[in-house]
């Protein structure tokens, strides 16, 4: 059979497969938001823990690391940092949000950050920034889709159809079952997409040099510039190494998607045993990319576009059956993070704007139903970006993956008790100082002075928001004995 | 959720007195002893992975191990010593 077939089958049994998973969520949904948006608070470790990692990897992770290492050599190594950090953002973090979230009936992350500033100001501005820079993301993955299956079907199914087919599904089965439908097919692409990138990686090592030693050994003889610091185009410097592992661990994390699942934790055990189990998962990803990459700089050294190096040998070295495991596991990894990115606009539109401003009082099954709309409508937003690409969306996109972390001096301020608060004319200052700053150093002049633009804005942002908050009025006694008081009780056990 | 969370209507404005405003101690500082080892080891292992260590020493270290390059395998293992720490903690109840 032709490679092509079983690759495009493969992919459209996976299809198949989350449709399934859809249904299955559909009838065991009950009528209510929390059920639908939140898992019912209910998620338990396995399932919690392959819906973050599979959420956490991207199309990039799968794609673009690998075309990473094949440019810029094992600086990329520097991945294990921001895996770490997010095992241990979770670990801290995680739960105080989780705590928060279970006392106070938080869904998104506008919640805790309006409710402890006491600001509509800063809910707005937060579910801004988190629709923002995340439907962009939208469009990533989306075209990530439409080219693997370009890719596997050999150029038999365009593009735009390949982009559409995917939206679509990953909308259907989110409309059916909501996150529970969300989370089920994660568990699906996580151990899919995990399994595919290890099994192609070390098929292609054997086949191409005789194992993974054997290649690290060859491209030792012949590509030592891959296997030093910064890298034989001086992209790895120390400030981009810091940079990156900021800006990819908060940064992510801070995302709705992200912060959202922290909400649905059956319990604090549970998220904090997830922190301290994630990075095992998501360090170990790059192992084989790393294979990927710097086997694929010996073989094919003159790839016009890197992110194509791991299809590239794929389609020339490997027999068809892999090849459509492992582009079916791509698709995962995209549409793992796509249905998430849905659901958490999704979850904010309906959240902070609809049931906020629009309609306060209807009933739960109506909320769900707006939310189901809602989805429908992102599906066509997605789909037209994906492929009426613009100078401006270029922009927005070259922001979006430092765009959350300035979330961060808000989120620090509600979860971490001690000291003098921050305020909600200071949390907003910074906020707004930190979206100029993005723009200047990610976009008019890239990472000044070797130092990331997420970081640039992020320090801005902290600055200013510690400033004015000096001179401007704390939230009430109330509310921070209230927040406060439950993050002591929660941690510490006492009152004070 | 809805009942639960604090309903400040739009545009409410702000009663905050600043004198009335309860302190806590710090939670940045962690307060018992596991606590305290398992920060410590965590960020001090955690600065071998971040420069200047990783282009000033680690990146200059010749010998390869196991045919691996050094920079490589050394931050393989610290990597596996956080998540070490990051267990250790958990099964202290950190």
């Amino acid at each position: 059979m032709e490679a092509w077939l079983v690759a495009t089958g493969l992919i459209f049994l996976y299809l198949v497969a989350t449709i399934i998973l859809g249904v299955v969520a559909n009838r065991r949904m009950t009528v209510d938001l929390e059920d639908f948006l939140l898992y019912g608070r209910k998620a338990g470790f396995v399932v919690l823990y392959l819906t973050v990692v599979a959420t956490f990897h991207s199309a990039f992770a799968f794609l673009g690391s690998g075309g990473f290492f094949y440019s810029h050599g094992i600086g990329f190594w520097a991945a294990g940092t921001w895996t770490l950090l997010v095992g241990a953002i979770t670990y801290v973090l995680g739960t105080r949000i989780w705590a928060l979230g279970k006392a106070f009936g938080y869904i998104t992350p506008a919640d805790l950050l309006a409710d402890f500033y006491e600001s509509e100001a800063v809910r707005v501005a937060v579910a801004v920034i988190s629709v923002l820079f995340t439907i962009l993301y939208i469009q990533v993955q989306a075209q990530g889709l439409g080219y693997i299956i370009n890719v596997a079907s050999g150029g038999r199914i365009s593009f735009e159809v390949g982009t559409f087919v995917l939206l679509l599904v990953a909308a259907a089965y989110l409309v059916a079952g909501g996150l529970r439908a969300v989370y089920w097919t994660d568990v699906l692409q996580g151990v899919w997409m995990y399994a595919a990138v290890w099994i192609g990686a070390l098929v292609l090592a054997h086949e191409l040099f005789g194992g993974p030693l054997e290649l690290w050994r060859q491209v030792t003889a012949e590509r030592p510039d891959l296997l030093s610091l910064p890298g034989p185009r001086g992209f790895f410097t120390p400030g981009m190494w810091i940079g990156m592992t900021i800006t990819l661990s908060f940064g992510i994390v801070f995302q709705p998607h992200m912060m959202i699942r922290y909400y649905t934790a059956v319990d604090a055990r549970t998220l904090k045993l997830l922190g301290a189990t994630t990075p095992i998962y998501l360090m170990t990803l790059y192992i084989p990319a790393a294979l990927v990459g710097l086997g694929g700089a010996l073989v094919l050294p003159d790839l016009a576009i890197p992110d194509q190096v791991f299809p590239e040998l794929l389609f020339r070295f490997a027999p068809a059956w892999l090849t459509g495991l492992i582009l079916a596991g791509a698709t995962a990894a995209a549409m793992s993070t796509l249905d998430s990115i849905l659901h958490a606009n999704m979850t904010v539109l309906t959240r902070d704007v609809y049931q906020r401003y629009i309609r306060p009082d209807a009933s739960q099954r109506h909320y769900v139903w707006v939310g189901r709309v809602i989805v429908v409508a992102l599906l066509f937003v997605g789909y037209q970006m994906s492929v009426r690409t613009s100078d401006f969306l270029v922009v927005l996109v070259t922001l979006s993956g430092s765009g959350a972390l300035q979330l961060m001096p808000g989120i620090v301020g509600v979860c971490f008790p001690g000291g003098r608060t921050l305020t909600r004319t200071g949390v907003l200052a910074g906020l707004i100082a930190s979206m100029g700053v993005l723009y200047v150093t990610l976009w008019a002049v890239p990472h000044p002075l070797g130092m990331h633009g997420g970081i640039w804005a992020l320090l801005v942002n902290t600055v200013v928001a510690l400033g004015v908050s000096a001179v401007t009025a704390p939230p009430s006694a109330a509310t921070v004995r209230r927040v406060h008081g439950e993050l002591e009780r929660f941690v510490y056990g006492t009152d004070n | 959720m809805g009942p639960r969370l604090a309903a400040l209507p739009p545009g409410a404005p702000s009663s905050a007195a600043m004198d009335d405003t309860p302190r806590f101690r710090p939670h940045l500082v962690p307060r018992t002893r596991d606590g305290r080892i398992a920060t410590i080891a965590f960020v001090a292992l955690f600065l071998l992975a971040m420069p200047p260590m990783t282009h000033l020493v680690l990146n200059r270290v010749q010998p390869q191990v196991l045919g691996l390059p050094f920079l490589y395998v050394s931050l393989f293992v610290i990597y596996v010593a956080l998540i070490g720490v990051l267990l250790w903690a958990y099964r202290r109840g950190v």
